[in-house]
């Protein structure tokens, strides 16, 4: 089969099982708007309004920064961790390339994110932080983001199948993450001898290049930019040998 | 008719792990060594009772699974199972769904398009197609499955057992447009474990018994074979003429 098959069956199984949740529910595609929302307040409830944390005015607008590119990164990877599990059904009638399943999921929650993110730069104007020189960086930093999502997601997805224990670990690996990823605070707090390992972490370096170009007007540290993309086209590659390697295993190690 | 081979299967054996990390313990063999070849235009029928590896063969086939043992010749032919509601989402409308099956067996969507009219036609389906196929009889979906099983065109078709869906009527219109496909120059695999469907319906027959091709060749031979074995032992549940099918 042509490879541009395999770009029309992903296209139309990410429409598909967006539409089909959106079918579920009475508001349907009213929740890629409010789930967010929901998800943003919760942390506006509590680090805010209860622990006082922002001090000024400015504490939200840095939060929501984090915040949703890190929904992002954390919603794709909990969803496309066990999508060869629950694809097996299908994986046993048809031959499909399994990469096709991970990457179905991030399209999905990447045209959700899009959504989100609209909101979010119509809320940052709002509040006053208009757009400048610097939002040129901001396609490449949605880019390499998109990059280090597909690296983790097919990874994941990749060995769950071996190992499903690793959705537990990853579970709460993620949770450690949004801890350390400088979300509700910011990287300058941390101290200068620990910075270069606090940056390890892909996200953290995300995060801040994101801050960087949204609310501070300056371009990002693209030394660490681009040492995220560099590692996340190997990890990409890297899944995709796996993946062929193992193609035709899938079906008889997942019941 | 030409008889040139498209498929080849020699000494193929096919495996499943135990455990799917550290592969401890003994696999389980589904197939130990099956040798045969399906030749362009023909209708093949494999035959064997419950548990033989059948289903595995066809597996084996449409390249879902890969065999640890022996080897697999395809000379380019695009193999696919018929499968019934392939990827069917219930909250999708009958068009969506027919779209979304379609593709996954390797259509285009111009060419879903095409034929969705004798799609919608032959499930007689009506104004039903903009419905959810949630909101389907049992009857309705299977019909919509089959039609579009029908129309995705494969250059093999890899058939299990499956003779008429639906209700009385469909069963009839189902199981006469399945003869119609295995009847004309397209190349066929028919699994079953029915000597009398599989003596009616094809040329030339394999007999899959204990994971082992026990006969192959014209199949009044083979069929007679493995009637003969079954006759006297039939404690297998599954013997021949146990279960009539259609």
């Amino acid at each position: 089969m042509p490879r541009i098959h395999y770009l029309e069956l992903l296209l139309f199984k990410t429409y598909a099982d967006l539409k089909a949740e959106a079918a579920r529910t009475y508001l349907s595609f009213l929740w890629w708007v409010i789930e967010p929302v929901l998800f943003m307040l919760v942390f506006y409830v509590v680090f805010d309004l209860l622990f006082k944390r922002g001090g000024g005015g400015d504490f939200i607008p840095f939060l929501l920064c984090g915040l949703t590119v890190w929904k992002w990164f954390d919603g794709t990877l909990r969803m496309g961790m066990s999508c060869l599990r629950t694809n097996v059904a299908l994986m046993r009638q048809v031959w499909l390339p399994k990469i096709l399943f991970p990457s179905t999921i991030i399209l999905n929650n990447t045209a959700k994110f899009a959504v989100v993110q609209c909101l979010l730069l119509g809320f940052l104007w709002l509040y006053g932080y208009l757009p400048t020189r610097v939002y040129l960086a901001l396609p490449v930093l949605l880019l390499v983001q998109l990059l280090l999502i597909m690296a983790c997601t097919y990874w994941l997805a990749a060995l769950e199948p071996f190992l499903p224990d690793l959705r537990l670990i990853v579970n709460n690996g993620l949770t450690l993450m949004l801890f350390l990823s400088g979300i509700f605070y910011s990287a300058d707090r941390i101290p200068e001898a620990y910075k270069s390992y606090y940056f390890l972490n892909p996200m953290a370096a995300l995060i801040d290049a994101y801050r960087d170009v949204l609310l501070d007007g300056v371009w990002p540290n693209w030394i660490r930019v681009g040492w995220v993309a560099f590692g996340s086209i190997v990890g990409i590659y890297g899944a995709y040998v796996f993946f062929r390697r193992f193609d035709r295993i899938y079906p008889k190690i997942l019941f | 008719m030409a008889h040139n081979s498209i498929i080849t299967l020699d000494g193929v054996g096919v495996s499943f792990p135990r455990q799917a990390l550290l592969r401890r313990g003994e696999p389980f063999w589904a197939l130990e060594n099956v040798s045969f070849d399906v030749r362009e235009g023909e209708t093949l029928g494999v035959i064997g009772r419950n548990g033989a590896g059948k289903t595995t063969l066809l597996k084996v086939l449409a390249g879902i699974l890969k065999p640890e043992r022996g080897k697999l010749i395809n000379t380019g032919h695009r193999v696919a199972m018929l499968s019934l509601q392939l990827g069917f989402l219930p909250n999708l409308d009958g068009r969506d769904n027919a779209m979304l099956s379609g593709i996954l067996m390797g259509l285009t969507r111009a060419q879903v398009r095409a034929r969705l009219g004798r799609i919608v036609e032959f499930a007689e389906l009506g104004d039903f197609i903009d419905e959810p196929v949630a909101t389907y009889s049992a009857g309705m979906r299977a019909r919509l499955g089959f039609a579009v099983a029908l129309e995705c065109d494969p250059d093999v078709v890899l058939i299990d057992e499956i003779l008429g869906v639906g209700d009385a009527d469909f069963r009839a219109k189902s199981a006469a447009a399945i003869e119609g496909l295995i009847r004309s120059n397209k190349t066929v695999v028919l699994v079953s474990h029915n000597a009398d469907t599989i003596e009616r319906l094809c040329e030339r027959a394999v007999w899959i018994e204990q994971r082992v091709t026990r006969a192959l060749g014209a199949v009044g031979d083979v069929a007679g074979a493995y009637r003969l074995s079954a006759a006297p032992a039939s404690r297998d549940g599954g013997g021949p003429a146990a279960q009539p099918e259609v």
